[in-house]
């Protein structure tokens, strides 16, 4: 079995040998293990990156060009799922009423004077919020959709936050 | 490092035998559905002909073989004139999904094969 290349096991499993796919496994999952461990530390979660490289791998092998080198190719997966897991680990601040209404980053923004840097509209928003409207119900007084609410929030707590930052 | 190779290939092998059986499931179940559907249009086919008697049509094959050649053209001209046009469409747009379904069957009948062979090895032995 050693005689046999990558290429000769790619197009095994395309034939529908799929045991051939564990000497694909064997051969690479320490190199792959060692690749993400070095950027991960967290052996249960580099655990279940390797087994989605290989699953990935086995997902695409029927569209995979054999004539290819495997390791390049599974090399890719490692990075789109590295890409992946990182971005889900990346700490998200939810849109909702919660963010205007607490201490952001050790600044009160309901501070009046923060307001002066909004338009009118964002203004207003804001001062229904801090009167304990939800945006549903500033939607509806406004007759605006709540996306829209949700974006002018928005757009208003970043101009906020670099006030605060100048301010600084 | 055994024991997440291990998981792993488990892992792909519980994916491939869902998905295998679920091919073949879905492949046998269409091809029974069209084969039955074919037979039915076709009984419901020859039905609507005998009630036409179009069928008559070829009493001729019993005469002598000159009058068949005088009459051969004529009387299958006829005879698919009399045929209920919309269901024998149907017939044939059946038969020819049947057909190709069996030829992709066919073109796939060593890979299924193989793996229903590396399924069985590592489940069962």
């Amino acid at each position: 079995m050693a005689e046999l290349s990558d290429k000769d096991i790619v197009v095994k499993i395309k034939n529908g040998e799929i045991d051939y796919y564990s000497y694909i496994v064997k051969k690479y999952t320490a190199l792959i293990y060692r690749y993400i461990e070095r950027r991960l530390f967290i052996k249960d979660e580099t655990d279940d990156l390797v087994q989605n490289v290989f699953i990935s791998f086995y997902k695409a092998i029927e569209k995979f060009d054999e004539t290819k080198p495997v390791k390049p190719y599974l090399f890719q997966i490692v990075q789109n799922e590295l890409k992946m897991y990182y971005r889900s680990k990346k700490p998200t601040i939810q849109l909702n009423e919660d963010i205007y209404l607490v201490h952001d980053g050790g600044i009160n923004i309901i501070d009046d004077s923060y307001l002066n840097h909004l338009n009118k509209d964002e203004k207003k928003i804001f001062q229904r919020i801090d009167e304990g409207y939800s945006y549903e119900e500033i939607g509806k007084q406004l007759k605006k959709p709540i996306n829209t609410i949700k974006s002018i929030v928005r757009r208003g707590r970043i101009k906020i936050k670099l006030a605060c930052a100048s301010k600084k | 490092m055994k024991k997440l190779e291990d998981k792993i290939i488990k892992k792909i092998y519980r994916m491939e035998t869902e998905k295998t059986i679920g091919q073949i499931i879905s492949e046998v179940s269409l091809t029974i559905l069209l084969i039955l559907s074919s037979l039915f249009i076709f009984s419901v086919i020859v039905e609507i002909l005998n009630e036409q008697a179009s069928f008559d049509l070829f009493d001729f094959l019993r005469d002598d073989f000159e009058i068949i050649r005088e009459n051969f053209f004529n009387n299958s001209l006829l005879f698919v004139q009399e045929l209920p046009l919309p269901l024998t469409y149907i017939l044939i747009g059946l038969l020819l999904i049947l057909v190709w379904l069996l030829y992709v069957f066919a073109k796939n009948f060593n890979n299924i094969k193989n793996k229903l062979i590396s399924l069985y090895k590592f489940w069962f032995k």
